[in-house]
């Protein structure tokens, strides 16, 4: 890539005999540099906030914005009322249970226990290097959606039973899926029983896998665009329901015959996905290590409307999460009073 | 991504100077007679073996499943673990770390003065300005801070990737058995999809900085072996012996004769590696970096075109700055050059060490410490607009070619279908026997057997859940092969044409390169999801996407082709009167034949690194199944390295054997002799 091919001799005097001048300039570039590091006096807020001191709390950020708001609110309490720096890291949610197993991530606010049985099984369960938080406060439920102009056209396709019916399952063919209607998965990294759900039911249906949150969104868009049918795996909360009409389609009510197929993975699963009850973890070392930030994310709650509060200032009126946060913790000293103890 | 640049090409293969009649009858024969083997064992292929037999599976999913269910648990308390890999990622980390925080604390004027500094002493003034320039560049269209940690992992990779390169190249130099072995490493270090190594990089080196590093190194390395080993092989025999008649030590002998006469083709490979580098810095940053990589991804999940394109081109300027520095690229004559500054070479360290000092100091004093925000220019809203406009009109309705949206339709039932039918329907033995006997014309036995048993490793891979029962791996290798395929012939397509006219005009030329240098750096995810936009989700998109990626450097090597071909050749054809037309068929073609044609090796390697993450698309295939090591590693890591293996396998297959076409003899030369 962007090579050269006329090499002239001579030309890289750098590698040449000329160390000396450069060990000087290295030096003389770290001495410099050095004195600019006093210059590095506390930036944070003025106020009544303590002064940052000790070690950072490490806070992880899955790649949506409930997460990312969940973190900034913490940070912003920690930051003031502890004194406690926190650090935040983005990163995709499988990698946030191998950071939290070696201390890397100290706590995760957010977790969607569903996609997630295998981690607690193995880090909470078994090694024991993570400990579960307790709950967040919201819940979630993945399922499967139709923009809702499907709906209002063809009633029967707001539930499964509607699918049924080739003629109109074949209201959702693409060129991928051929005869049958498409049905389409966001994120593989995203729990699913989609492909057992339809194969169980019977119905004409070929599942596509998008392959991202970001291809399936755009997908959605086109969909409305072109008043063209779309059948997806979606979820709530998610910020998109703002700006896009979107029904969820009834399956069948959960038995205890598919809380055992889920269990054991036997491919036999034909209901609903089941509501996720949002759930907190930590390192196990945390307590240890700062007690009074563990406390403060141990009692960490918020309801579905404060959260979706929160992020509507993101999504909606374009802030950024962390000053969504500080508004946010800025209007309501009396929900984070209530965690400090 | 170069498996074999064309630098590498190995020389021409020395053909008889005249067959005599026995000679040639004799070689007929033994043609007719492998002939006769293939279609033997095509028939056998045909009545026994339609699908790949269950025996044939090594269980490799599950060894790597085991593997890594290992490493989880024992993370802890392993010594490998805590000898080893933590004080490694302590090292890496630090070493990020306190780069970072240097370049952080030279201010932005520094850094923009010590690229140019750098310039200066590589490639003269215009070197100088063209880094400072790019350098802040950076600054205005993206984030300074965030793209100096970028810089930061970059400066730390790259050291360590020549660390480790120079001296392995040195080694491969000098051992012809170490340089096979090599390669076969290198080659799979360099196709393995990332997505599979991902996962185990978390658990040996936790997360950010370390196991970006170590993600980039292996990505990176491959110039560093390559290009020393072909410096150091190219030194002439005479040079070696004078060192020796002088009685050098053989360490003499590297130091003061071998490695200063390798120092250019080093030194490009120096280049090669930091392009490499940046080619990867958007994937690396889903390790948790918090660069200017992260913020490409950042945006494209929430569907902010503009943003992942404005950091997507503050890593392509950094990119170019570092190229231009590194390579120090004279575009005019050294001699006109040098003219510019008026200074004598060894004062240029001295000056610039002390400018870089005064504006170090400077910017301290008067505390520069953010990119002043008078001079960033937001690109991303015109982009946004852009982007919106060309969904709203080019998908349907378009006159003529009826738009974007049924020429994704057209691709996936006209084309892709019909070719991974076709694929799934030949007996896989058959596919075996019959890519073998393409490798056998090719380039004889040893060609046909590589061949062979890399499609033999893949049909080992066994199979995976889906479609509500079992799936072959070779089914998805099929698909995924069927997908490189059509992209390959619509990147020559699009390229050649393209290709061959720049090689004529040097306006075209002109005009042209400046967009394929950016697209060559650009990182595939910031047209990605743009793709989407235009072709809907599915192999469309995802052949779509490689395209894209796989024209630029088509057009460049087919250009470079054209361009290299010698003057007095077309001058003697015109001179006997063929028209321009013909010169350039029956003259300037065929003399570029080879170049040509080693271009469309590098366009099948940019299209198999892409064909991976057009899964993110809807792709699906071995994609997707490497894919999936990733997002669920606790369930899928096995058949995500299946998925890996069989790319590479893949990857060496088609590599071989285009290469082979490419440094076949012309049919010119044949006749010469």
């Amino acid at each position: 890539m962007l090579v050269s091919r006329k090499l002239n001799k001579g030309e890289y005097m750098i590698f040449n005999g000329k160390k000396r001048h450069l060990a000087v300039a290295a030096v003389m570039l770290a001495t410099l540099a050095a004195c600019g590091d006093d210059e590095k006096a506390a930036t944070t807020a003025s106020g009544d906030c303590k002064e940052l001191t000790g070690d950072a709390v490490t806070l992880a950020v899955n790649p949506w914005t409930g997460s990312a708001v969940n973190a900034q609110v913490a940070k912003a309490v920690i930051e003031c009322q502890l004194g406690t720096p926190v650090e935040i890291i983005e990163i995709d949610e499988y990698a946030t249970w191998v950071g939290l197993d070696d201390a890397s991530i100290d706590a995760v606010l957010e977790v969607w226990p569903s996609g997630h049985a295998a981690d607690y099984q193995t880090y909470i369960t078994e090694k024991g290097t993570v400990i579960d938080l307790g709950l967040l406060g919201p819940s979630a439920k993945i399922g499967w959606y139709v923009p809702k102009f499907v709906v209002d056209e063809h009633p029967e396709l707001a539930s499964w039973e509607g699918f049924q019916d080739p003629a109109l399952a074949a209201l959702f063919g693409t060129a991928e899926s051929g005869e049958l209607g498409q049905f389409t998965m966001g994120d593989p990294s995203y729990v699913t029983f989609d492909e057992q759900i339809i194969a169980n039911l019977g119905l004409p249906l070929k599942y596509v896998v998008a392959g991202s949150e970001a291809a399936l969104l755009t997908a959605i868009d086109q969909a409305i665009a072109d008043n063209q049918p779309l059948l997806m795996q979606f979820w709530k909360p998610h910020w998109k329901h703002l700006e896009a009409e979107l029904v969820e389609v009834a399956l069948p009510a959960i038995t205890p015959a598919c809380e055992a197929a889920a269990a054991s993975g036997d491919g036999t699963y034909a209901c609903d996905y089941p509501v996720d009850e949002l759930m907190k973890a930590a390192n196990a070392g945390l307590e240890a290590k700062n007690a009074a930030a563990f406390n403060v994310l141990k009692a960490f709650q918020l309801t579905t409307d404060q959260q979706s509060e929160i992020a509507g200032y993101v999504d909606r009126d374009g802030l950024t999460a962390q000053a969504a946060a500080e508004k946010w913790v800025a209007d309501n000293p009396d929900v984070w009073g209530a965690w400090l103890g | 991504m170069s498996l074999a640049a064309p630098v590498m090409s190995s020389s021409v293969e020395s053909l008889p100077t005249h067959e005599s009649d026995a000679v040639r009858r004799d070689r007929m024969r033994r043609r007719n007679g492998s002939l006769a083997v293939f279609a033997v064992l095509a028939a056998l292929a045909v009545v026994f073996l339609r699908e790949v037999p269950s025996w044939m599976d090594s269980g490799i999913q599950r060894w790597a499943q085991d593997r890594y269910k290992w490493s989880i648990t024992n993370r802890q308390t392993s010594p490998v673990f805590r000898w080893l890999f933590n004080p490694l990622t302590d090292f890496l980390t630090w070493s990020v770390e306190h780069t970072e925080t240097l370049l952080l604390d030279l201010r932005w004027p520094g850094v923009v003065a010590l690229i140019a500094a750098i310039g200066w002493r590589t490639g003269g003034v215009q070197a100088a300005l063209a880094g400072a320039g790019a350098m802040v560049g950076v600054g205005v269209i993206a984030d300074f801070d965030p793209a100096m940690r970028t810089l930061a992992i970059m400066t730390v990779s790259v050291v360590i990737a020549l660390v480790i390169g120079i001296p392995l190249g040195v080694l491969s130099a000098r051992s012809d058995r170490l340089e096979r072995v090599l390669r076969v490493v290198l080659d799979t270090a360099q196709v393995l999809p990332i997505f599979v190594y991902f996962s185990p990089v978390q658990l040996f080196f936790g997360l950010k900085f370390a196991p970006a590093v170590v993600v980039t190194v292996v990505y990176a390395l491959p110039p560093a072996v390559r290009l020393t080993n072909l410096g150091l092989r190219q030194v002439p025999v005479v040079a070696n012996e004078v060192g020796h008649s002088f009685g050098a030590t053989s360490l003499q002998q590297l130091f003061k004769v071998q490695l200063p006469l390798a120092k250019n083709t080093i030194l490009l490979g120096l280049n090669q590696v930091i392009m490499m580098a940046f080619a990867i810095v958007v994937l690396a940053s889903l390790l948790g970096t918090g660069d200017l990589g992260q913020s490409v991804l950042a945006g494209l999940q929430k569907q902010h075109v503009g943003q992942a394109f404005a950091a997507g081109m503050g890593i392509v300027l950094m990119a170019v700055a570092l190229d231009r520095v590194s390579t120090g690229r004279p575009e005019r004559p050294l001699s006109r050059q040098n003219r510019l500054p008026a200074v004598p070479r060894n004062w240029i360290t001295p000056i610039s060490v002390a400018a870089v000092a005064l504006v170090v100091v400077l910017a301290n004093a008067f505390d520069w410490r953010r990119f002043p925000s008078s001079l960033t220019y937001d690109i991303s809203s015109p982009i946004d607009s852009a982007v919106d406009w060309v969904q709203r009109n080019l998908r349907k309705d378009v006159p003529i070619i009826g738009g974007t949206q049924a020429i994704s339709d057209f691709l996936v039932i006209r084309v892709l279908n019909p070719m991974k039918e076709f694929l799934l329907w030949l007996p896989w033995l058959v596919i075996v026997v019959g890519i073998a006997f393409i490798g056998w014309l090719s380039r004889g036995w040893r060609l046909a057997a590589t061949i062979a048993v890399c499609l033999l490793l893949i049909a080992t891979m066994g199979t995976i859940p889906g479609g509500g029962g079992q799936i072959q791996m070779w089914d998805h290798a099929m698909d995924t092969l069927s997908q490189v395929l059509v992209a390959i012939a619509l990147s020559v397509l699009i390229a050649f044409p393209l290709g061959v006219w720049a090689g004529r005009s040097d306006a075209v030329h002109r005009v042209l390169r400046p967009f394929l240098d950016i697209a060559q750096v650009l990182p595939q995810f910031v047209y990605l999801i743009p793709v989407v936009f235009l072709f809907s989700i599915g192999r469309a998109a995802g052949v779509v996407a490689c395209v894209v990626y796989a024209v630029p450097p088509c057009i460049r090597l087919t250009a470079l082709g054209m361009r290299e071909v010698p003057t007095s050749p077309r001058e003697a054809a015109i001179s006997f009167g063929a028209t321009g037309g013909q010169e350039m068929r029956r003259v300037q073609l065929p003399l570029a034949r080879k170049a040509i044609l080693l271009g469309i090796n590098q366009t099948l390697l940019m299209v198999l690194a892409t064909v991976i993450i057009a899964a993110l698309v809807g792709a699906g295939a071995l994609g997707l199944v490497s894919y999936e090591a990733t997002s669920k590693p606790n369930l899928k890591f096995g058949q995500g390295v299946a998925g890996g293996l069989s790319i590479v396998l893949l990857a060496i297959m088609l590599d071989r054997l285009t290469q082979a076409w490419g440094t076949r003899p012309n049919r010119e030369e044949k006749q010469s002799r």
